[in-house]
């Protein structure tokens, strides 16, 4: 794992953060430390489709409890987490 | 005397089991005694600040210890709450506040920008943002409703477009919640993890159960990380779950959540919209050791009936029995009582039936019927139900457009009218479809003016921005025209099934 992984992964979540939800709210400027929830970007019904896109992108397999504001509360937290979890595997 | 009040009963549970957890909620866990408390201190604040008895007092919140202080606080100054949609936009609050003429309306800092220029517009409304800060100066006399007295208006999506308000009393809810917790035998020992929100009627109910049965309410503000609910389940030792097909469809597709051993976890609730026969197998392959009730309600008289778990393996897609001290029937269309397998309307009788809906007397007469007695009125659900032999009740479909998306009620005349605001829009029809999560999806069928094109993601926002988040569409499909029936009406149905 390595920057240049890091910025693709960071890259690739913005985009389909911003092709699937970040439409429906134009007045935002979203950063990446953002919270996701709080600016109301996502939704619950959101998470679920953002946790298994991360999945199905990188390959990765999530459990349960890792689904929490920690690891996906912002593309930081998310690009975090992809970085952690692929080097575990 | 036993306490026929919601303020009685918080104030009997706090005799009780004064340190005992009420409320635990993401920033604060409020004791028995201290819910009590600061139901007083909200109340006496409330009468200083003119709000006086019957008066409405609208709750913009979202799941958190302040909504709970609210409630209470409100019912025992002798008003009444309306709860809304923490979701809810400026103008559709203002349609609100006005129809329900609130004296006040309480929010949290987040949303008080919005409450107060939503307030603005129809006058004298008075913004609390604050509720763990009101104080009193002195104790006020405060001038204690009797259970006939109104405790809320609760607001629901009507067929029109405009939310209608449930009007109910003390009597109905502490009749319903007494109901609910002898068939979900509910004891002080229970831990409830509420996840809906609050202001959603069956999310309110957690809290008057809890505080029926002096269980713990744990308070999550939603659903966004299910890992947190299930850290939640175990570090809480959470002993009910209430949920509606969505909660259950994200959780029993978590990786590692079935081989938890969860040994707490004694009943799962299903309400808001059925669970398919598939799902139902789901989650009772993941929380194997927990019975699973599967109910059916309305706002208009919160429960209607429930499943007892042993009958689930027999008649796993049916939603049972009138709860306890309610009966109920199926009408054919002579309002005659249905045979055994007959479709007809379900028909409620009990304590638990509303006094009718805010300010509308029409819509009250076309479901408050005549009942057993000259004074008495019995409710028409507007459901189309069956029986079995043995008298079990299954769901066969509402009688009107409304559907349910995530377990709350879409109104698609409400959808439509906003989307008929956009330039270039022709023609407009929002139907339910089937979704995996959602149990049904908000799809919107949109005919652009001819020559015209339009974008499904410019639509979907302008949705966002006036309603609540699940009335807005997930899905955008352009027709050139949209199909009609013989009369010419839109037809919904060819929409619904293409």
């Amino acid at each position: 794992m390595n920057e240049a992984d890091d910025a693709d992964v960071r890259r690739g979540l913005r985009a389909f953060i911003e092709d699937n939800f970040l439409y429906l709210r134009p007045d935002v400027e979203l950063a990446d430390g953002d919270d996701l929830l709080a600016l109301g970007i996502l939704d619950s019904l959101g998470f679920v489709e953002l946790v298994e896109e991360v999945q199905a992108r990188y390959g990765l397999s999530v459990d349960d409890v890792e689904i929490t504001e920690e690891n996906f509360g912002s593309i930081d937290a998310i690009v975090a987490f992809v970085s952690r979890t692929r080097s575990k595997e | 005397m036993s306490a026929l009040t919601l303020g009685q009963e918080l104030r009997a549970g706090a005799a009780e089991f004064p340190g005992r957890q009420a409320v635990v909620a993401p920033d604060r866990t409020l004791s028995y005694s201290e819910l009590d408390t600061a139901a007083d201190r909200v109340a006496g604040a409330l009468v200083e600040l003119g709000v006086r008895r019957g008066d409405r007092v609208a709750l913009v919140l979202p799941n958190c210890a302040d909504m709970a202080e609210a409630i209470y606080g409100v019912a025992r100054a002798g008003a009444a709450f309306t709860p809304l949609n923490p979701t809810i936009k400026e103008a559709k609050l203002a349609r609100v506040l006005d129809h329900a003429g609130v004296t006040a309306a309480i929010c949290d800092e987040d949303r008080r920008p919005m409450v107060a220029a939503a307030a603005k517009r129809i006058g004298e409304v008075t913004v609390i943002a604050d509720v763990s800060n009101l104080e009193s100066a002195k104790t006020p006399t405060l001038a204690e409703p009797l259970d006939v007295d109104i405790a809320a208006v609760i607001y629901t999506s009507g067929s029109t477009g405009d939310p209608k308000g449930v009007t109910v009393t003390h009597r109905n809810m502490t009749f319903a919640a007494g109901s609910i917790v002898e068939y979900l035998a509910m004891s002080h020992e229970d831990r409830i993890l509420c996840v809906l929100p609050l202001s959603f009627g069956y999310g309110l109910y957690q809290l008057l159960t809890c505080v029926r049965a002096r269980a713990t309410l744990v308070l999550e503000n939603g659903f966004a990380f299910p890992g947190r609910v299930v850290q939640t389940l175990e570090r809480e030792e959470i002993t009910g779950l209430p949920g509606v097909p969505t909660v259950f469809g994200v959780l029993t597709s978590l990786q590692g959540l079935a081989e938890r051993e969860l040994p707490h976890l004694r009943f799962l609730t299903n309400a808001g919209a059925a669970l398919p026969a598939s799902a139902i197998s789901e989650v009772r392959r993941t929380f194997p050791s927990a019975r699973l009730y599967s109910m059916y309600g309305q706002t208009e008289c919160t429960r209607v009936c429930y499943l007892p778990p042993d009958q689930l393996d027999a008649r796993p897609t049916s939603v049972g029995i009138a709860i306890p001290g309610t009966e109920v029937w199926i009408e054919d269309d002579h309002g005659d009582t249905a045979a055994p397998g007959e479709v007809g309307e379900l028909v409620v009788r009990g304590s638990h039936v509303m006094q009718g809906y805010w300010r509308d007397e029409d819509a009250t007469a076309a479901r408050l019927r005549p009942g057993r007695w000259p004074w008495e009125r019995v409710l028409a659900t507007g459901d189309l139900f069956r029986q079995d032999a043995e008298g079990y009740l299954f769901f066969v479909g509402r009688r009107d457009d409304l559907f349910k998306s995530r377990g709350e009620k879409v109104a698609p005349q409400e959808v439509e009218e906003v989307l008929y605001g956009v330039p270039g829009v022709r023609e407009v029809a929002v139907v339910g479809v089937p979704d995996r999560l959602l149990g049904q999806a908000v799809c919107a069928h949109v005919a652009p003016e001819s020559g015209l094109e339009l974008d499904a993601g410019e639509l979907r926002r302008r949705c966002a921005e006036q309603l609540e988040s699940h009335m807005v569409p997930r899905r955008v499909i352009f027709h050139a025209a949209l199909p009609r029936t013989p009369n010419g009406k839109i037809d919904r149905n060819a929409l619904s099934e293409g």
